[in-house]
């Protein structure tokens, strides 16, 4: 188990020099704009996680990693693994960089406004990715890309049509609700979408033939 | 003689392809050629074996363990270079290392370096940088650092040059006189297995149509070379194939031996691989 870890991080590992220049280009624009910088979490993590499947898919190493003890479970369990390692790893760096921005801006730092943004960044970004993994293992990397986009494009639609005809008061009212538990649960939802993204991928995956 | 391998009666159906009672088995200690023209079927048996293929019928024992179920037990010895599969090109031979240590139980990291060595692969450069036979070299280290007791390889020598061919075959011969190790090794570069094979299975169009040691092989089979008047005289049970030719009919035969006894056709030449594999696939019966 632990090699398939170390042979997806040692992938994101090689897009180090890459994820350097983006955050200082974007610490650079948070200085000068006054911006929040947490929406660089979900496009770094979406865009490496994305090269990784893209590089495994061109040297077929899903079909390679099932000629390894237990390559079929532990391929798609190290992906998972290493996406929440990548989350953490930029969520950290997002808010060091984060509080930095605030006080050189603005003098102090709001500690509990940067976390809740950061929060909502990182459940933006598992929403994404835990979303994507399992068309990805189903159609591949470039066939998933049509199916994501047709399936968020369906999303939209069925979304637009529901804020246009129906009435969401019960919605604000529920939130309203929940208010003072809003971060744990995000937590446990997050924790819940990464854990079913996981088994839908493992199954797809322990059935996949190449 | 114990079996390494054992395939029994495997199936398997695609659209416009099947595999059609795939049977043969690899002794202990031995090496296999599986030959056959590209798309007879040499890969889809090899993914069966190794389960990158689940949906087929039939059986495949490895150490005389049943392969779906005993998945995990025997992958830790195999060791495995597959024609286009391997790490992502960004990694280096260093990250596989790194990696392998903690897949394989048996991985020798002292060995692998010394591969590396031997073949003049820098652990520290990305594998997108070697060329093609460096990368298949390095893809032989990976299957052969964890001491796999056999070993299946499929188009090894697919790609490379001559000189890469005859280097990568001599590792395999260099394997069989320091390790006890068995391999299933599929081509259609015939040549190459002329002199290293034990045994050769030839598989055509999904079906196995023989499967011998390459001594017997290359002994009894033969090519006779007649002129239509002497081919008409021989009976259709002694030759297995033939072809016509500008000047000539070349006859596949099964046994030099009771052919000499039974026609006086003085030339019978021995036969290579590449004539076999071409007689029977494109001749005629």
């Amino acid at each position: 188990m632990l090699g398939f870890i170390k042979k997806d991080l040692a992938m994101i590992k090689s897009n180090f020099k890459l994820l350097g220049i983006l955050f200082i280009i974007y610490t650079l624009m948070g200085l000068y704009n006054k911006m929040d910088i947490s929406f660089i979490l979900p496009f770094i993590s979406v865009m490496i996680m994305i090269s990784s499947f893209s590089y495994d898919n061109y040297n077929k190493w899903d079909a390679y990693s099932i000629t390894f003890p237990n390559g079929r479970v532990n391929s798609v369990k190290a992906k998972y693994i290493a996406t929440i390692f990548l989350i953490i790893i930029v969520s950290l760096i997002t808010l060091i960089l984060s509080f930095i921005i605030s006080y050189v801006n603005m003098k102090t730092i709001d500690y509990a406004q940067i976390l809740i943004s950061l929060l909502g960044t990182i459940f933006g970004t598992l929403l994404v990715l835990t979303f994507m993994y399992p068309i990805i293992y189903k159609f591949g990397v470039e066939k998933a890309r049509i199916w994501i986009f047709l399936i968020i494009f369906g999303l939209v639609i069925v979304g637009g049509f529901l804020v246009q005809y129906l009435n969401l008061d019960f919605l604000a009212h529920f939130i309203s609700l929940i208010e003072n538990y809003l971060i744990i649960i995000l937590i446990i939802v997050m924790v819940l979408m990464v854990y079913i993204s996981y088994k839908i991928s493992a199954k797809i995956f322990s059935k996949k033939e190449f | 003689m114990e079996n390494v391998l054992e395939v029994k009666n495997l199936c398997k159906k695609y659209d416009n392809f099947a595999l059609k009672n795939v049977t043969f088995s690899l002794p202990k200690g031995m090496i296999m050629g599986f030959i056959g023209e590209n798309g007879a079927g040499k890969t889809t048996t090899i993914k069966s074996i190794l389960n990158i293929i689940q949906s087929y019928e039939g059986e495949i024992k490895i150490f005389g363990l049943d392969n779906r179920k005993d998945d995990k037990t025997i992958k830790e010895d195999i060791g495995v270079v597959l024609d286009d599969m391997f790490f992502p090109e960004i990694l280096t031979p260093n990250d596989i290392n790194n990696i392998m240590k903690d897949i394989y139980k048996n991985w020798d990291t002292q060995m692998f370096n010394g591969y590396l060595k031997e073949f003049s692969l820098l652990p520290n450069k990305q594998i997108k940088t070697f060329s093609k036979g460096m990368r298949k070299k390095l893809e032989i280290a990976v299957a052969l650092s964890h001491h796999p007791k056999p070993l299946i390889l499929d188009e090894p020598t697919s790609g490379l040059d001559p000189v890469a061919r005859a280097e990568v075959m001599q590792i395999f011969q260099n394997l069989l006189e320091k390790e006890e190790c068995s391999i299933l090794l599929s081509s259609h570069i015939t040549t190459d297995l002329e002199h290293i094979a034990d045994y050769i299975t030839f598989i055509n169009n999904g079906e196995i149509v023989l499967s011998r040691t390459t001594n017997e092989l290359l002994d009894d089979y033969g090519i006779v070379k007649c002129s239509e008047k002497e081919f008409k005289d021989i009976q259709k049970k002694d030759y297995i194939k033939y072809r016509k030719t500008k000047y000539e009919y070349e006859v596949l035969i099964p046994n030099k031996k009771d052919f000499k006894t039974k026609y006086n056709i003085s030339v019978i030449d021995k036969i290579t691989l590449d004539e076999l594999m071409l007689l029977m696939i494109k001749g005629e019966e």
